[in-house]
């Protein structure tokens, strides 16, 4: 058991199965995780060896075939379709390897995305996502979109959409699986300093050096954790 | 909402071939479909017209036509016209000739003609004034015509001018030619606004086209207090080989013989709606496949799926709204067009017109390709909130 932690989620005996037309693919074979308030941590190992899906299940995208996932306190089995994505939209950041970002709209809007979703008001969204992205380190790169950015800045734009409002917990997959060394580790050092800042931190990667630089580890092999 | 929508709309101003393409499609079928519902209420609204010649109740006209349906004729109408005044409800007895023939100003120097102009001649008994409301001047006396306010404006000619008056076969040698006096100008209750018919007195007009005895068909008003079906019955009884009909007679038949335009105008229009919706459908579905990735993405974020499906079919109604909009001009001009071609078929007055531009048709196919466009539109999107948000994620994964 943990001390007299904080647990954002807390993940017991999941497993999660996809159907393959008839071939059941085991995803997930049991994986238990709690991930703490101000947590930093990196869920590492073999390609498929079911990261994704983990980070799926703790963040509410999808649901286990059995076990259980409280999210605050809440079963996630338990929250319809709306009330799961309700949920994410407000207390889960995403971050994807490939960004996603909406190729018309500029850095701000992107950012303004899950703002306006979450029904804040114009002027209160416009003056959320330009302090997000100058967080980020991208003031200057408002009206930017995403074609006229780098890699890295791309995906600083994605960390500030996913910081957006404000969530209980971000989870990053391979977030630097596309970026070049020297910007992987400037990501690396936006997440410590994110998390320093109090963002609690899931990132799913390959990468070692990111791994390193996380508080804690854990390792995903053939659907099952390790410590 | 407004950040999605905004995206949207930038996608189509992204792929301007695309989006001119999927433009251009939807409006030459928003003009086709909304010509083809003006096409089916044309024909039926300038007939209604042509028969609202006031207070005549009843027609009479050739075996198996309708009045100006054909050129077919009446023979013998003094003699048939005796027997119909003899019964009891006929008040009074409108005989008309109509037909086409050429008008021109006489030109008293040596330049000659000034150019002839083809138009409608009606043939009526002077007394008869039911089809033309006086402007200037006085109706049509033996040797006179009357001319059609807009055609007298055409030809530079008022009361007191000479025209030529000639039958269709023109001023040639071999043409039969009169030479009458203008008593005045009129509008014409059953003229459109391309056709500027004459008036001539029903005697002078047979003269001129050999057509002695002679009429298209005749107006029959019936006394107050009288049944206007029972006062049919009674001339069809002594009549012979003529048809004699009730207004609302008329109308049905007309109502028959256009439900077959009206069907073809139906199923054309149809077919024009569907090709809007599958072009629509298309271009969404494609675009909908390119965004794949950013639709799941967004869906992961917490973006509701009403929402984006609504922003996706907001993209399709766009292109309907741009593309029935020129549709619907390009109706208006394509119906002028098509008006000019049909209207020049042998054997129809030029008193019918096939299109009549009504704005309630132009809004109903506005209307329907939006609609049509919107469920179109709205397929595809709702089919890629469907699927599985992780599968979508898993597949765009290196
Ligand atoms: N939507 C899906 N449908 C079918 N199989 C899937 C799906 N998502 C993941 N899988 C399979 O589940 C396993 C774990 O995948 P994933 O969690 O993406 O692994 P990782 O992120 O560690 O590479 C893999 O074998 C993968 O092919
Ligand atoms: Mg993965």
């Amino acid at each position: 058991m943990r001390g007299a932690g904080n647990p954002i989620v807390v993940a017991r005996r999941v497993t999660r199965d996809y159907w393959k037309g008839r071939a059941r693919v085991r995803a997930l074979r049991g994986a238990d995780l709690t991930v703490e308030k101000g947590d930093f941590l990196a869920v590492t190992g073999p390609s498929g060896s079911g990261k994704s899906t983990l980070l799926h299940l703790l963040g509410g995208v999808d649901v286990a075939t059995s076990g259980g996932v409280h999210f605050l306190g809440r079963d996630l089995a338990r929250l319809t379709v709306e009330e799961r994505a309700a949920l994410r939209l407000r207390e889960v950041g995403l971050v994807f390897q490939r960004f996603h970002l909406l190729p018309m709209l500029t850095a701000i809007e992107n950012v303004e995305l899950p703002l306006a979703a979450a029904r804040v008001g114009r002027r209160e969204r416009r003056a959320r996502a330009a302090a997000v992205l100058e967080r980020v380190g991208l003031a200057d790169r408002l009206r930017h979109r995403p074609s006229e950015l780098s890699g890295g800045q791309c995906q600083r734009v994605a960390i500030a959409r996913a910081l957006a409002n404000d969530p209980a917990l971000v989870l990053a997959d391979e977030p630097t699986g596309e970026l070049d060394r020297a910007t992987s580790r400037r990501v690396l050092a936006l997440f410590q300093e994110l998390n320093a800042d109090g963002t609690t931190l899931v990132v799913a990667t390959h990468d070692l050096d990111l791994a390193a630089g996380a508080h804690r580890r854990i390792e995903v092999v053939d659907g099952t954790t390790r410590p | 909402m407004a950040v999605l929508a905004r995206n949207s709309i930038r996608e189509l101003r992204h792929r301007p071939l695309r989006t001119a393409l999927t433009v251009a499609g939807v409006a030459i079928s928003t003009a086709m479909l909304a010509d083809m519902l003006m096409l089916g209420g044309g024909i039926q609204q300038s007939f209604g017209e042509l028969l609202e010649s006031r207070g005549y109740e009843l027609r009479v006209a050739p075996k198996g036509t309708l009045p100006f349906d054909t050129e077919a004729t009446i023979p013998g109408w003094t003699a048939l016209q005796e027997r119909i005044e003899g019964v009891g409800g006929v008040e009074r007895v409108a005989p008309v000739l109509a037909m086409s023939v050429s008008v021109e100003v006489e030109a008293d120097g040596p330049e000659g003609s000034r150019g002839a102009r083809r138009t409608l001649a009606v043939g009526l008994d002077p007394e008869n004034r039911g089809l033309y409301v006086l402007v200037r001047g006085d109706g049509p006396g033996a040797g006179e015509v009357l001319v059609d306010s807009r055609l007298g404006e055409a030809m530079g000619v008022g009361p007191d001018d000479r025209l030529r008056v000639a039958t269709a076969s023109g001023f040639d040698a071999w043409g039969r030619t009169a030479s009458v006096r203008v008593s005045g100008t009129g509008d014409f209750v059953f003229a459109t606004v391309r056709d500027m018919p004459v008036a001539l007195p029903l005697d002078d007009l047979q003269a001129l086209s050999g057509l002695d005895d002679q009429v298209s068909f005749a107006m029959i008003r019936v006394g107050d207090g009288y049944d206007a079906e029972a006062v049919r019955a009674g001339i069809a009884a002594v009549a012979g080989r003529v048809e004699v009909v009730t207004l609302a007679g008329i109308s049905d038949r007309l109502d028959e013989r256009l439900s077959y335009f009206r069907q073809v105008a139906v199923i054309l229009g149809s077919v024009s709606l569907f090709v809007a919706a599958l072009l629509i459908g298309t271009i969404t579905a494609v675009s909908v496949s390119e965004r794949l990735g950013i639709i799941a993405a967004v869906r992961a974020i917490g973006v509701g799926r009403r929402r984006i499906v609504a922003d996706l079919t907001l993209e399709s109604v766009v292109l309907c709204l741009v593309g029935g909009g020129i549709g619907i001009g390009l109706a208006v001009v394509v119906a002028g067009y098509l008006e000019s071609i049909l209207s020049g078929l042998p054997g129809l007055p030029a008193a019918v017109r096939f299109f009549v531009l009504r704005p309630g048709s132009l809004m109903t196919a506005y209307g329907l390709v939006i609609l049509s466009g919107a469920v179109a539109g709205l397929v595809p999107s709702l089919r890629a909130t469907r699927l599985e948000v992780t599968s979508l994620l898993h597949r765009e994964e290196p």
